[in-house]
């Protein structure tokens, strides 16, 4: 059986990243908890991915079009020795839902992930700021038709609803006054896609477009700038409270949608409370922020209790099958997979973001998780399964069907199953026998067991819980 | 007509641009020239495969070839050269083989199996002809060069992975010129390694950087008449020219201007206009991580621009000088230059 350290270990990878290999796994359980959080939290300890071999087959990054770019982040929460680096990226993308179908420009999409990675475990004014600067937001939400005098509301008012305060923590006047201070904030219009191709586009300030008059903003008052603006947001308690809570639904357990928050409460408020006072301890570092949470009881506690998005269930039985370790010509499938799962990355459905939870799961992707999942484990050759099986040859002698169920459920997660599906799958095994890998005339058919039980296994109600 | 002992070198002007984004072009990873002058440019991407046929004056001949794994068909083309009979020949790293088509793109035949022994390959990528019309191909995941008859027979193989002198680190581009002497872009060890046609080490020039005779991950090589070597400087967005001894001599960043294709297009369209004229045009005349680069014997020379969709010619102009033209060979340089 696994030990309770390996299991914690397979957790926090699961939720700081995309799930670990069984090696990796090991590794890292052998380092101890506290310094494992602390190379995830610091992810700069760590080279970034290589990404002169996804050019050379993938094509030139910053030119393709957005599902090759979702192909190739993929592949990135696969293999980047900086998981949590990744893992932010998809976090704000979530929260800053920004959709690439509205501007058909992925440069800009691509841009604002690469901005997400590289500032999301910055402070929280810093990634404010970053994000009423992206292009991709600013055509999103029609800040590039925010004039002095003919104000755009739209991003001010998703500023304050989706991006950091939530309903009921603000006024229509702090709208209006926050939509005034952001006049002006646009970027550059960047060449057109023919005849040659897409170019990114810029932030860029408009002096004569910006309304410069007096404007009072959550009880400030002043010549308010955009900056302005989000250094008093960043200072609420609402917004503490806000993003305490999104980063709970994320990486610790699922939340109501965000539409409920207003009148729901969390689900545990004592969790809120503690990532609350990290935030202001740190002066909204969200690095100090991730550390407490992933240090806290509350997380350490909260195994399977969230349901996998479509990029965690995918990346993650890469991780397992050790699909995808080099490019290939699948890449586009596994970017499909996760859209036909209802996660296309870069294109979330509305500036609300995917609902999460149950919400992911229906009669049709469903079907989609448990196909995708099945159809990668089912080849024995992967280097991931290979590994498992002759993982148990090692183990030398013959394993009993308990002792082989229990040492795939090991071997996938360590992944705990509830009584009815283990004792679907203790049938299962128990048709078969034994299992002994060693025996010459038995090894054949007993791949094929090991394999169909892992089929069984990622099939299962359970493994779609992170 | 043999080197010439040293050239004057007049200039290497810009002289045109052909072809644009999905109408005439779709990311260039390469070009071959056919007969008569005919473009034949390589396409690929994860979304479509194909080769497009344009005049040197932009007109679209049409196309062959289409994303796929059956014969005929591309999956990741990665090199095309065409054959004394303009036959042409299309390395493909994903099917692990060499497919021929006629010079109308009728598929004629295919060679190559997956594996690491002797003629089998593991995502070729370069290849070139030597005067034989011997085909060498940059074996990528290999880390050799392997020699095939026309049609698939294996002949010869050199190199290992690694970094040392005849060692590759996922070779791409791959060139002969006439002296039989074999030009490979050492891709991931960001230099040009130069061999006899059998194979044994000569020289090698280039290292990791963005400076001049520094490389970011050289994919495309081709060496002209004259001895001088074109380097596809991928990463770096541009072109580097050296001359037969590896000395750095100048580069090319991109000076594209609107294609005929592109004018065409442009004019139709009155959004796409009012854009274009609310926007800043400077680095659309640059080179977007180009794959290739070719030349012919007139001296054009031709880079399939990757990242911008279109192919940007210039043409070499010098004086050949014979050896009692020009001073002998001075050891160190000299302030004397008035």
């Amino acid at each position: 059986m696994a030990s309770d350290n390996l299991a914690l270990t397979a957790h926090l990878m699961r939720r700081a990243g995309f799930g670990s290999t069984r090696g990796e796994l090991e590794a890292h359980a052998a380092r101890g908890y506290a310094d494992l959080v602390e190379d995830l939290v610091n992810p700069e300890r760590f080279p970034e991915v290589e990404e002169d071999v996804l050019e050379r087959y993938y094509g030139w990054l910053e030119g393709v079009q957005g599902q090759v770019w979702a192909a190739v982040w993929i592949y990135r929460m696969v293999n980047s020795q900086r998981p949590l680096e990744e893992k932010m990226a998809l976090f704000w993308h979530h929260v800053f839902a920004t959709g690439v179908s509205k501007s058909d420009h992925p440069p800009s999409s691509i841009q604002q992930i690469k901005t997400f990675r590289r500032v999301g475990l910055s402070s929280l004014r810093e990634i404010l700021l970053e994000l009423s600067r992206d292009p991709a937001m600013v055509f999103w939400l029609d800040n590039n038709e925010n004039r002095k005098g003919a104000p755009n509301e739209n991003y001010g008012r998703e500023l304050l609803e989706l991006f950091s305060m939530g309903v009921g923590n603000y006024s229509e006047t702090d709208v209006k006054m926050a939509a005034r201070a952001f006049t002006g904030w646009t970027f550059a219009q960047p060449l057109g896609l023919y005849p040659y191709g897409f170019y990114p586009s810029r932030f860029v300030y408009r002096e004569e477009d910006h309304d410069d008059g007096v404007k009072t903003f959550l009880g400030s008052e002043g010549n308010l700038n955009g900056h302005d603006v989000i250094d008093i947001i960043a200072g609420q308690p609402a917004t503490a409270r806000f993003i305490a809570r999104h980063l709970y639904n994320f990486f610790v357990a699922d939340e109501p949608q965000v539409p409920a928050w207003s009148v729901a409460p969390p689900r545990d408020p004592e969790a809120i409370d503690a990532l609350v006072q990290a935030y202001f301890d740190s002066g909204g570092e969200m690095r100090s922020v991730m550390r407490v949470l992933f240090n806290s009881d509350f997380f350490k506690e909260s195994r399977f209790k969230r349901i996998k998005s479509p990029a965690e269930l995918v990346a993650g039985v890469m991780k397992l099958t050790g699909a995808n370790r080099f490019p290939d010509t699948r890449a586009l499938d596994y970017a499909d997979a996760t859209a036909a799962m209802g996660q296309q990355l870069l294109n979330p459905p509305t500036v609300e973001g995917w609902h999460t939870g149950m919400e992911w799961i229906d009669g049709g992707t469903l079907n989609e998780r448990v196909n995708f999942a099945v159809g990668q484990a089912q080849d024995a050759a992967s280097p991931g399964v290979k590994a498992i099986i002759d993982r148990l040859a090692r183990e030398g002698a013959p394993l009993s069907p308990k002792e082989f169920l229990d040492r795939c459920l090991d071997l996938v997660g360590p992944l705990t199953v509830g009584e009815e599906t283990r004792d679907a799958l203790l049938r299962h095994a128990s048709a078969g026998g034994d299992l002994d890998l060693n025996a010459d005339a038995q090894r054949e058919a007993g791949e094929g067991r090991v394999l169909r039980m892992l089929q069984l296994i990622v099939a299962s109600r359970e493994y779609q819980f992170a | 007509m043999g080197r010439p002992y040293a050239m004057l070198r007049a200039g290497f002007p810009y002289v045109k641009t052909v072809g644009m984004r999905r109408m005439t072009v779709n990311f260039p990873v390469d070009l071959a020239i056919g007969k008569e002058g005919v473009l034949h440019i390589l396409c690929r991407n994860e979304e479509g495969a194909m080769v497009r046929r344009l005049t040197g004056e932009d007109e679209d001949l049409g196309s062959f070839g289409s994303l796929g794994v059956g014969d005929g068909q591309l999956r990741w083309p990665v090199s095309i050269i065409a054959d004394r009979e303009g036959n042409l020949f299309v390395s493909d790293e994903a099917l692990h083989r060499i497919s021929k088509f006629s010079p109308q793109g009728e598929f004629l035949g295919k060679w190559g199996s997956h594996g690491a022994g002797d003629g089998e390959l593991n995502a070729p990528s370069g290849i070139a002809f030597d005067k034989d019309e011997n085909i060498y191909v940059a074996d990528a995941l290999n880390h050799r060069i392997q020699l095939f008859t026309k049609d698939g027979g294996f002949l010869a193989k050199w190199g290992s992975h690694g970094a040392g002198d005849g060692q590759f680190n996922m070779p791409w581009g791959v060139a002969v010129d006439e002296l039989g002497d074999v030009y490979v872009a050492d891709w991931r060890n960001d230099r040009i390694q130069k061999f006899t046609g059998g194979g044994r080490f000569i020289f090698k020039f280039g290292r990791s950087g963005s400076g001049e005779s520094e490389f970011h991950r050289p994919a495309g090589v081709t060496v002209d008449r004259d001895g001088d070597v074109y380097v596809a400087d991928t990463g770096n967005n541009r072109v580097q020219l050296f001359n037969h001894e590896g000395r750095y001599v100048q580069k090319f960043l991109g000076d594209a201007t609107l294609s005929k294709s592109a004018r065409a297009y442009m004019l139709a369209n009155p959004m796409f206009l009012r854009l274009r004229d609310m926007a800043v045009i400077d680095e659309q005349k640059l080179f977007r991580s180009p794959r290739s680069v070719r030349v012919d014997d007139q001296g054009f020379m031709y880079v399939p621009d990757y990242g911008s969709f279109r192919v940007q010619i210039y043409r070499k102009d010098v004086e050949r000088l014979r050896e009692d033209q020009i001073a002998a060979p001075l050891r160190s340089p000299s302030l004397l230059t008035a």
